[in-house]
């Protein structure tokens, strides 16, 4: 299976991931990018996230997802980067692209694999408000 | 690192809770359930998440009776939340 697992510093060039996963055995290229969120609470809001990574226990991880993900289905590129360091509103935070000869299981190998980083990749999001931070999950930090 | 001693890693909330992110526990024990203590003593704020926590050994997920040993690197995990 072709395709790339990464964890990288800088904005993800999801344009290119997508490039690279068109081939002519696939009709379908299921993409899926999560993107940072502005939320808000009375006279709060987000300003960023910020992630972190234990490495290289969490690319490890992203391999092995790849490597469920072509046993469970006909996937023949499967890309997956995430991205550590701050990352502003709209900004990818993490991209999935698949490549399958057909839509239904490109579409469901590209659910599976997000559903499975937020179960076993060992990666943490800081949320960073106007008024404090929190850790994503773990309800610590210092907001009010 | 000193020979002999597990260094311990901390991440996310669990290193703002322990104020670093890593440590050294230089102590005769077999297993994550008998290191943890150490850990704890050494860094009481973690108390409070403990039962939030996974822990790995050598970047593996490890449970409370698998084994650890000098040398090794133990790696506190709260929550995963990436995406």
């Amino acid at each position: 299976m072709a395709g790339s697992f990464a964890i990288v510093e800088e904005p993800i060039d999801v344009g290119g991931l997508v490039s690279a996963a068109q081939r002519p055995d696939c009709g379908a290229v299921s993409t899926f990018v999560g993107t940072t969120r502005i939320d808000e609470s009375d006279e709060a809001s987000v300003e960023y996230l910020e992630y972190e990574a234990y490495r290289p226990m969490a690319d490890r991880k992203l391999e092995e997802i790849g490597a469920e993900i072509e046993e469970r289905w006909d996937a023949r590129h499967v890309s997956i980067v995430h991205r550590i360091g701050r990352v502003d509103p709209g900004e990818a935070s993490v991209a999935i692209v698949v490549a399958s000869p057909r839509r239904g299981p490109a579409f469901e190998a590209s659910r599976y694999a997000i559903e499975r980083i937020k179960e076993v990749v060992p990666i943490w999001k800081r949320e960073v408000w106007s008024d404090g931070y929190v850790w994503v999950g773990s309800q610590v930090g210092t907001r009010s | 690192m000193t020979q002999g001693s597990i260094r311990v890693l901390f991440f996310g909330a669990a290193a703002d809770r322990a104020g670093v992110r890593e440590a050294e526990v230089s102590a005769d024990v077999a297993t994550l359930d008998e290191l943890w203590p150490l850990v704890e003593q050494q860094h009481p704020d973690l108390s409070p998440m403990r039962g939030t926590l996974a822990f790995a050994v050598n970047g593996e997920y490890a449970r409370g009776g698998d084994r650890v040993s000098p040398g090794d690197e133990v790696a506190v995990l709260p929550p995963v939340s990436g995406g």
